[in-house]
């Protein structure tokens, strides 16, 4: 079982996205993949027509009082569950906080899924937070969507000195472009730059799509309407970069 | 919570459209795909997938074409691969997964075709207001069976799937099934899977008397003769003649055996007349072992040598045909046909010239306690220095206690039985190694003659002489083990079982 978070400090940059395209492709080649959707906005809940709730909410979700179990979903697609949000989402930061060992709290409420699962993809809220540290405690692997503008430069440097910080020397950053347009001299240039800095930034590019878009109003992943075209290719070309960053953790 | 009902039949009066739209009403739904199919199922004459709790299915559409294995028992799948055409042979699938799940089971057998049906198949989805999926529905419409519908769960739509199913048994009154649709298949061709086993298993009253109890045995025996015959004629695969020869050598015994309860007229024609069908049938066999053990001969070869014995393999297969026409032509000449059927008549009737009042429980403790003594009189003899022919002689009596004790084994308690076999199996075995390897060897060195005279290289003949030797070897071994095994048959705890067995308390 391998953990793979989508997470970023800034909002709206295509996390829920790539969690539930990547899970569909992983699903898809026939590994067992779970989704946990720990937004209260229940963006990736809402793409695979699940009810955001759950029983007990996040108090007796995190105390440890109800098991993961009972509350995943099968979603419209084979080996793909969901573990759905639920409201009380919100105030996940105080509930962890409330407890023991705050940081280490999803690795171990996860544990009991080893068996059951290939991956698990965890779909994040924006912002640093006790939550997003034990995210990074849990994952084997973060993925970070960077929109190629100057400003997302320095939350990407913000991301890595706060990962740094927390020395998870297991966890491994995967930042990649998300929301390109390829129409936009600025961006090519910007991402060139960038990748010339940091060169962990994988070579996969999502770009700025309208059929990424309609997973709103289509309601499922983007595998689930399209086969072809730009958008999707990009998703299999990351997928395919990420997958041997997973591999070469399950050989240690 | 109680384990949902999955899998469940229409009731005769619902078509597929009524049970649809009658679903329909109470669960939104959406039909996902629609399409004609043909599923095939398969196993080994002798059931031997069936026996191993499994079910081989080839499931065939314009769009797919796959073989699934799954249990018989819970019909969970174990594999599914895609597959165009069924090889006659486990060896010969292409996939090594069905090889490695089939192969150990079947071995030699050929793979039949049990049943063949034509299906239209539907595949819904039973969605929620967001248009979810909640459960999954596959409907089988058969042209002559009943039709099926299989739920499929979600994980976390349990509920939904409950509700489902109690609609259908309480509203659409379908019933629930546990049978796999296999089984329906065959009741209409008036079968059942394990219906053929070349083993006898005959319950017998212990009071019947002995000569109406052994024509029972008998008739289980033609029964095996008849069903194998068709197919050991077209060679679909080399069990179908070996259990054919077994069960005329079965018959062979007990004519001896039995002399006392037919009349002498009838024993020596019908002694003669299965003697005849042993002899006529063994070359065939002879070949066919010599082929199945083809490749264990190789391997039992220096790698550098194992080539070299292709040509016999040639040889063989070329001296087979031959045999197998020739068997082929026997089985369906009169000289064949005509007795058989006069047999058959003779087990139909009752025979009043019979004054044995013997019971069967009487007449089998007597028979197998003689056939014991002999066996016992004629090992104790042998020792060290002793000729080949005694021990063959031993044999000969170790097959016909065997075959007694198989006969009647079901008038005496199982264990027992089956300590008794086991002991007597060690024996026989060793007594095999022995004597095959023995005929074998002679076997091989007249290959040898007769393939001198044409055109075979030289180092043929060198792998044969070679594998002559070993077979010699493996013979001298297994007769310098021969008093230590005779020993453990005659310990003091088998004698005691076998007494204890066949000597009738009276
Ligand atoms: N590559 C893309 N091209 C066009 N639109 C996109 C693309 N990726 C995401 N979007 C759209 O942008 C919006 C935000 O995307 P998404 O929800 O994936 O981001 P997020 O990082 O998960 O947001 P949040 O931080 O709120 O969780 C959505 O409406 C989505 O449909
Ligand atoms: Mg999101």
């Amino acid at each position: 079982m391998k953990i793979i978070a989508t997470y970023t400090i800034k909002g709206g940059v295509g996390k829920t996205a790539t969690t539930v395209n990547l899970a569909f492709l992983a699903a898809a080649s026939g590994y067992k993949t779970l989704v946990w959707d720990l937004d209260p906005q229940a963006a990736s809940s809402y793409y695979f027509r699940i009810k955001p709730k759950i029983k007990g909410g996040s108090k007796e979700l995190i105390a440890g009082k109800t098991e993961l179990d009972p509350l995943i979903k099968g979603t419209d697609f084979d080996n793909l569950h969901l573990l759905p949000a639920d409201f009380s989402f919100r105030n996940l930061d105080l509930v962890l906080d409330a407890g023991k060992k705050p940081t280490q709290r999803l690795q171990k409420l996860l544990q009991p899924l080893e068996k059951e699962y290939d991956f698990i993809f965890l779909d994040c809220p924006p912002s640093i937070s006790l939550l997003s540290e034990a995210v990074f405690a849990a994952a084997d692997v973060v993925l970070s969507p960077v929109i190629p503008t100057t400003l997302s430069l320095r939350t990407l440097e913000q991301l890595k000195s706060f990962i740094s910080e927390s020395k998870l020397k297991k966890l491994k950053l995967l930042p990649f472009f998300s929301m390109v347009d390829g129409r936009k001299k600025l961006h090519i240039s910007l991402m060139e730059e960038m990748q010339a800095q940091h060169p962990e930034i994988l070579s996969a590019r999502i770009p700025c799509s309208s059929e990424i878009e309609q997973m709103g109003i289509k309601r499922m992943p983007l595998g689930g309407y399209a086969t072809k075209g730009r958008a999707i290719e990009a998703y299999q070309q990351l997928w395919q970069e990420v997958l041997p960053h997973l591999q070469s953790h399950q050989q240690k | 919570m109680a384990e949902i009902p999955v899998h469940f039949e229409l009731p005769s009066n619902l078509n597929i459209e009524k049970f649809i739209s009658r679903t329909a009403k109470k669960f939104p739904l959406q039909l996902t795909s629609q399409y004609y199919a043909v599923k095939t199922f398969y196993d080994s004459f002798d059931w031997r997938l069936y026996d191993a709790d499994l079910i081989c299915e080839l499931n065939q559409s314009k769009q797919f074409s796959y073989l699934n294995l799954s249990n018989y028992s819970n019909e969970q799948l174990i594999s599914r691969v895609d597959l165009e055409n069924m090889p006659v042979f486990a060896s010969d699938f292409a996939s090594p997964v069905l090889v490695q799940q089939l192969l150990p089971l079947l071995e030699m057998r050929a793979m039949l075709q049990l049943s063949c049906l034509n299906l239209q198949c539907y595949h819904l989805n039973i969605l929620n207001n967001d248009e979810k999926t909640i459960a999954r529905l596959t409907i089988e419409e058969y042209e002559s069976l009943k039709h099926r519908v299989s739920l499929e769960l979600i994980k976390g739509y349990e509920k939904a799937a409950t509700q489902l199913s109690e609609f259908f048994l309480e509203s659409l009154e379908l019933k629930v099934v546990k049978k796999p649709v296999l089984v329906a298949a065959l009741k209409a061709q008036g079968r059942f899977p394990g219906d053929y086993s070349a083993k006898l298993d005959i319950n017998f009253d212990p009071n019947t008397p002995a000569h109406k109890a052994i024509k029972t045995i008998y008739k289980q025996l033609l029964q095996v003769i008849k069903l194998n015959e068709q197919d050991a004629i077209n060679a679909t695969d080399t069990e179908f003649l070996h259990d054919f020869r077994v069960a005329v050598r079965k018959t062979r015994a007990g004519l001896s055996q039995f002399k006392s309860l037919a009349s002498e007229e009838v024993s020596n024609r019908y002694s003669a007349y299965f003697a005849w069908l042993g002899q006529t049938t063994s070359l065939t066999r002879d070949l066919d072992v010599y082929l199945l053990n083809f490749e264990h001969y190789k391997a039992s070869l220096p790698v550098a040598m194992r080539d070299d014995l292709n040509p016999l393999g040639e040889f063989l297969q070329l001296k087979h045909k031959t045999a197998q026409q020739e068997l082929a032509a026997q089985l369906k000449s009169k000289q064949y046909l005509t007795p058989l059927i006069d047999w058959e008549h003779y087990l139909e009737k009752a025979d009043k010239s019979i004054d044995n009042k013997l019971s069967i429980q009487e007449f089998a403790n007597a028979r197998i306690w003689k056939i014991y003594q002999r066996v016992i009189k004629q090992g104790s003899t042998i020792n060290n220095q002793s000729p080949p022919v005694v021990l063959h002689d031993l044999r000969k009596s170790c097959k016909k206690l065997r075959y007694l004790i198989e006969f009647f084994q079901n008038l005496y308690p199982e264990t027992d039985i089956k300590s008794v076999l086991k002991a007597l199996k060690e024996l026989q075995e060793l007594l095999g190694d022995f004597q095959d390897s023995a005929v074998q060897e002679q076997a091989l060195l007249q290959f040898k003659t007769e393939m001198m005279a044409g055109d075979y290289p030289e180092q043929t003949f060198i792998a044969m002489e070679a594998l002559a030797q070993m077979l010699e070897a493996k013979s001298c071994q297994a007769r310098s083990h021969f008093s230590k095994q005779y020993a453990v048959f005659v310990a003091t705890r088998n004698r005691s079982l076998f007494k204890s067995l066949f000597v009738s308390k009276t």
